[in-house]
């Protein structure tokens, strides 16, 4: 009788959704079990087990990884080219970083890059920050998100380039690119692949209802309450999953979220409720109660079906959207769909702010072995012309890098997706340009988090958009004096 | 049983009793992987509770600080709640899937319930994450096939991911995925009555229906019982379904949705281990207090049936 | 054995009624499986936009090229990772279930001491749920240089209390102290007496405790994801997940993923789905013998 029920317990035990339990004990009750005496014991005998674990040196496997000046980070998933050069391990998701390492390691005699996916985002950060606190496991340069590079800061995790040679390569950013990697003199990490903000439109819709590109939101409020009136699609969207969106366009109107600097990290300034981001978020709210967009969470399957059928005139996106809805399905061929690239909306055409979505950067970690050597990488990684224009000719990258940035090529590039406009020049660079720089906080991901529920309670109507920006200035407030922080 | 195993008892007792350590080597070679691989990182794991380390500041010893915290949480109090309101509305209705298609299974012979005991049970062999996926697509309200139905009705689809549905489409998940395999271990069980007590029951004119709810019910309850225990734990813990329709969730599966995922934000995206780890202990201590209130429920009440 | 008098209690009533329940519980389990097929065979705009609605083909039949797209997409790496997850389940599973079957026979054949109390602990062991134990295993595998290794996923494959559980369970019932005991008169060393007499009469259990181990290490997901970072190691279901997260994120580049995660998906199961449905007779004996008692 217990045989099946005990089969049942391994499958429960060995699935990630449901683990079992002693219960069938309990259950037939066949011999006292206190569990209080018992765990106590096996707590003494497994501390003893740890002991000796601890004290197990970690170079066990020295031998066997002479050549390599990474810690654990494993083996490499591409080929070594010089085999005696020292190796650098990288860990990075772009689409066609494989090409690019191979065209590294081709043209570096000194040092070879070991690179490996350690996962999209999050999963790669999850991992890293385990590593981080394990003091062992990370790869010497890591790829992240500028958004993220102050909590890793932080965390003793990064190492400070300025002193490893980062001033050779500023010259090759943008000021607003550069300030996103930079707390005062440090830097932290070396920019690659940015998102400018720019409004991609949908020109045969807009033909279609006689609508004309709106330049600044009144305009593009009122262009949305004139296609709902003639039964056309939603303007655009406001998906809850994008806090990186919304804050960029809070920024826009002259939010300065955070004052905060690594060199003084117990310190931080709050300002999330100011005036200008009260506007946006009651504009947004009003939008959305109106029906004007859709409150499709973006990125995912039903987003991007929408896009591809014409749901939508308008996605206010980043630089990477035409690569991004061409490997999405979103195709221009065939369906009738004209797509096109415009500047983002202005509250003040005067006075016209450029904000960034968010970009990506290489970052050298303190497990690193050989630091230089590691920052080299960090440096020239993603950085040839060859590298850069592959990443250009994939639609995987928005490049930082002036090299490519500056480039006539680059600029006279007619873009498939839009018909072949030459959206970089008209659209693209020149926001990228005017971008100043975003001072990001060192716990990024809650704050997205907690903004992701503000922006829920502005969709579902439960809060004003005043009110959820007052009480996620609370929220974070507390949230950064429990972490130990000193709220300016 | 026989008498030379009586004869043979006695010595052979002795000869291990002697030599202890044989059982020992049988079990040793698990014994190392259950210390290394579950005992140690569980005490690492209580240990690094006990500690309190702000983004900002040093790790200080808090000692039951963490667990004080963690009860207070209104965080963590929202996730247990969810679970437990999922497990009580989930289990009944899995149990039901389960056993009335074990009874009509047991109680057909045709070619098509051979089929159907297969096809219920499919779904176990496809990972969670497949699974997920898979649903998460057939839930889109713009090309999922609820699109195509409603457009007949001339009503545009629900949006079963929203906060308000969110509830009922991860129930039919977890039951399309689980229902199948509780159903064959019930059935499992219905096959081991002996069937003659069946026949003494028809002699007595009891009919399908009556021979179902009178007799083989209660011949397996012990068994429905202990899956009862494994279903309301592993609903507890209920993690990557809620964790892989995230990103597709219009924001209704926040960071604190089940406790599980509190944990895992908290250690890998809030860099928390060290309340990470209280809350993941807090949890096993809220499912501990739960198993055995249901068993101590279960117990009293066959205790007074039979 | 029993059959006999089944059928003939089955065949009075051929139940309108329970047919049709069952005919409902079949479109329902297998609606999903249907729907994998379809879109398996769409191409990226038609899984979005396409003529046929959700639960049938589109114009364009695209299986095919699908299929090669798979092969060769990343120089083949998705059936890299469906090597590896047979890989780490068929050594995870075997590597469980020796074990299992030792300490099993252990715990149920040699009464030594403090034998119940470690019994107890095994079982009372895994309330704490998995999250909690990430973090420290991650820190143990590094610390043995494990990790980014098959054997962090392996090795932590290994540990299937439960497998123990119903080891015992069986090896109480089913290998009697007296054959034991005889074959250890006649001089048999006791690894000899467990090969010989014992295993031949475990088989059963073996079999099952095989199978559901082979499936939990090939369904897990959680582990391997927290351990691996070269995606050479990954096993198919980190790999899927990654793409879905890449295809889900900003940096998709060029190629459409969703065809790809949903017709990997599809020969994903294919391997399960064939090893159950051929192995039925197997795992189905194995579950209702414990029912038998």
């Amino acid at each position: 009788m217990v045989t099946f029920i005990a089969s049942s317990a391994v499958r429960l035990l060995s699935h990630p959704t449901e683990s079992a339990t002693a219960s069938s004990r309990f259950f037939f009750r066949r011999e006292p079990f206190t569990v209080k005496t018992k765990s106590l014991l096996a707590v003494v005998s497994a501390g003893a087990l740890l002991a000796t674990l601890a004290g197990c040196s970690p170079d066990v496997s020295a031998g066997g990884s002479t050549d390599s000046a990474g810690g654990d980070a494993g083996s490499c998933s591409n080929t070594i080219v010089n085999k005696d050069a020292p190796q650098v391990s990288v860990w990075a998701w772009y689409p066609n970083i494989n090409t690019v390492v191979d065209m590294f390691n081709k043209s570096h005699d000194d040092v070879q890059v070991c690179w490996s996916n350690a996962g999209q985002g999050a999963d790669e950060y999850a991992k890293f920050s385990t590593a981080i606190a394990a003091g062992t496991g990370a790869p010497d340069v890591v790829m992240l998100e500028a958004e993220v590079v102050p909590g890793f800061i932080l965390q003793d995790a990064l190492v400070d380039l300025s002193e490893h040679g980062a001033d050779d390569v500023k010259a090759n950013f943008s000021a607003g690119a550069w300030k996103d990697v930079s707390s005062g003199d440090s830097v932290y990490a070396i920019p690659v692949d940015g998102g400018p903000m720019a409004m991609i439109y949908r020109a045969d819709i807009f033909t279609k209802y006689g609508i004309t590109v709106p330049t600044t939101w009144d305009e593009y409020a009122a262009a949305a309450q004139q296609l709902k009136d003639a039964g056309g699609p939603f303007m655009g969207d406001f998906g809850s999953n994008v806090p990186a969106w919304f804050t960029a366009l809070m920024t826009q109107n002259g939010q300065k979220a955070w004052d905060y600097e690594s060199a003084d990290p117990q310190k931080i300034g709050i300002d999330l409720n100011d005036d200008g981001s009260k506007k946006v978020a009651d504009y947004w709210q009003d939008l959305v109660k109106k029906g004007l967009v859709d409150t499709k969470d973006q990125f995912n399957t039903d987003y991007i079906g929408g896009l591809a059928n014409g749901s939508y005139a308008t996605y206010v996106s980043a630089a990477w959207a035409p690569g991004y809805l061409t490997g999405a399905g979103a195709s221009t061929e065939g369906d009738g769909a004209e797509w096109k690239a415009a500047p983002l909306p202005q509250w003040d055409p005067a006075n016209p702010v450029s904000v960034n979505w968010g970009g990506s950067t290489f970052a050298v970690t303190t497990q690193a072995k050989d630091k230089d050597l590691a920052a080299t990488v960090a440096k020239e990684l993603y950085a040839s012309d060859e590298e850069l224009q592959d990443g250009v000719d994939t639609q995987t990258i928005f490049p930082l890098n002036q090299k490519m940035l500056a480039s006539d090529a680059f600029a006279d590039t007619p873009v498939k997706f839009f018909n072949g406009q030459t959206a970089n020049k008209d659209v693209y660079i020149p926001a990228e340009n005017a971008y100043e720089g975003y001072t990001y906080s060192p716990f990024t991901t809650y704050y997205y988090s907690e903004l992701t529920k503000s922006m829920v309670s502005i969709i579902d109507g439960s809060k004003s958009g005043s009110e959820s920006l007052d009480d996620l200035q609370k929220t974070m407030t507390d949230y950064a004096k429990a972490q130990g922080f000193t709220v300016k | 049983m026989t008498n030379p195993a009586a004869v043979l008892r006695a010595p052979s007792r002795r000869r291990n009793l002697r030599r202890p350590w044989i059982g020992w080597l049988f079990i040793a070679p698990f014994g190392v992987i259950f210390l290394v691989f579950l005992v140690a990182p569980l005490v690492y794991a209580f240990y690094l509770s006990l500690f309190s380390k702000g983004l900002a500041t040093g790790t200080i010893f808090s000692g039951a600080g963490n667990y004080v915290k963690a009860f207070t949480d209104p965080e963590f109090l929202s996730g247990i709640w969810f679970v437990i309101r999922f497990a009580v509305i989930l289990i009944p209705i899995q149990m039901a899937v389960s056993l009335a298609a074990a009874l009509v299974l047991d109680a057909l012979t045709t070619r098509l319930s051979r089929f159907a005991r297969l096809a219920i049970f499919v779904p176990y062999a496809i990972p969670a994450v497949v699974g997920t996926l898979m649903w998460g697509f057939l839930y889109s309200p713009t090309f999922g096939p609820l699109t195509d139905l409603f457009k007949v009705v001339n009503q545009s689809a629900p949006e079963i991911l929203s906060s308000g549905n969110i509830f009922g489409g991860l129930l039919n998940i977890v039951v399309w995925q689980w229902a199948g395999y509780y159903m064959i271990i019930i059935y499992a069980a219905l096959r081991g009555i002996d069937p003659s007590i069946y026949e003494a029951a028809r002699i007595d004119g009891a009919g399908p229906r009556q021979i179902a709810f009178r007799i083989k019910v209660p011949m397996i309850s012990s068994a429905m019982a202990l899956i009862l225990v494994f279903a309301l734990i592993g609903t507890l813990q209920f993690f990557t379904e809620p964790q892989v329709l995230r990103p597709i969730s219009n924001g209704s599966i926040t960071s604190s949705f089940t406790p599980n995922i509190y944990a895992f934000d908290l250690a890998f995206r809030f860099s928390q281990f060290n309340y990470a780890s209280t809350i993941s202990f807090s949890l096993g201590i809220v499912v501990f207090i739960a198993v055995y209130i249901f068993l101590f429920a279960s117990r009293k009440r066959r205790g007074g049936l039979s | 054995m029993t059959t006999i008098t089944r059928v003939s209690t089955a065949k009075k009533r051929p139940n309108i009624t329970a047919h049709v329940f069952l005919v409902a519980l079949i479109i329902y389990f297998l609606l999903p499986l249907w729907w994998l097929f379809v879109a398996s065979t769409k191409d990226p705009q038609g899984l979005f936009t396409g003529t046929g609605g959700a639960l049938w083909f589109d114009k364009n039949f695209n299986l095919l090229a699908n299929i090669q797209e798979l092969i060769t997409y990343k120089g083949g790496i998705y059936f890299r990772w469906l090597g590896n997850s047979a890989l780490y389940s068929l050594l995870g599973g075997v590597g469980a279930t020796i074990l299992a079957v030792l300490a099993g026979y252990g715990f149920a054949k040699f009464p030594f001491k403090g034998r119940d109390f470690s019994f107890a602990i095994l079982l009372g062991s895994v309330m704490v749920p998995l999250t909690a134990l990430v973090i420290p295993t991650f820190m143990l595998m590094s610390q043995l240089h494990l990790t980014n290794t098959i054997w962090a996923v392996i090795l932590p494959s290994l540990l299937s209390p439960f497998g123990v559980y119903l080891m015992r369970v069986y090896a109480a019932d089913a290998v009697p102290d007296e054959l034991l005991d005889a074959a250890r008169v006649d001089g048999s060393g006791e690894l000899r007496t467990f090969l010989t007499v014992a295993l031949p009469l475990m088989r059963p259990a073996v079999v099952t405790v095989l199978l559901l181990s082979v499936v939990g290490t090939w369904n897990n997901y959680f582990l391997p994801l927290a351990v691996l970072s070269d995606q050479n190691l990954y096993p198919v279901t980190v790999g899927l997940g990654g793409w879905q997260a890449l295809a889900a994120s900003n940096n998709g580049g060029g190629t459409s993923l969703y065809t790809l995660i949903v017709v990997g998906s599809l020969i994903s199961i294919i391997p399960l789905v064939i090893a159950f449905l051929s192995l039925q007779k197997y795992w189905q004996g194995g579950l209702s013998l414990g029912a038998l008692k």
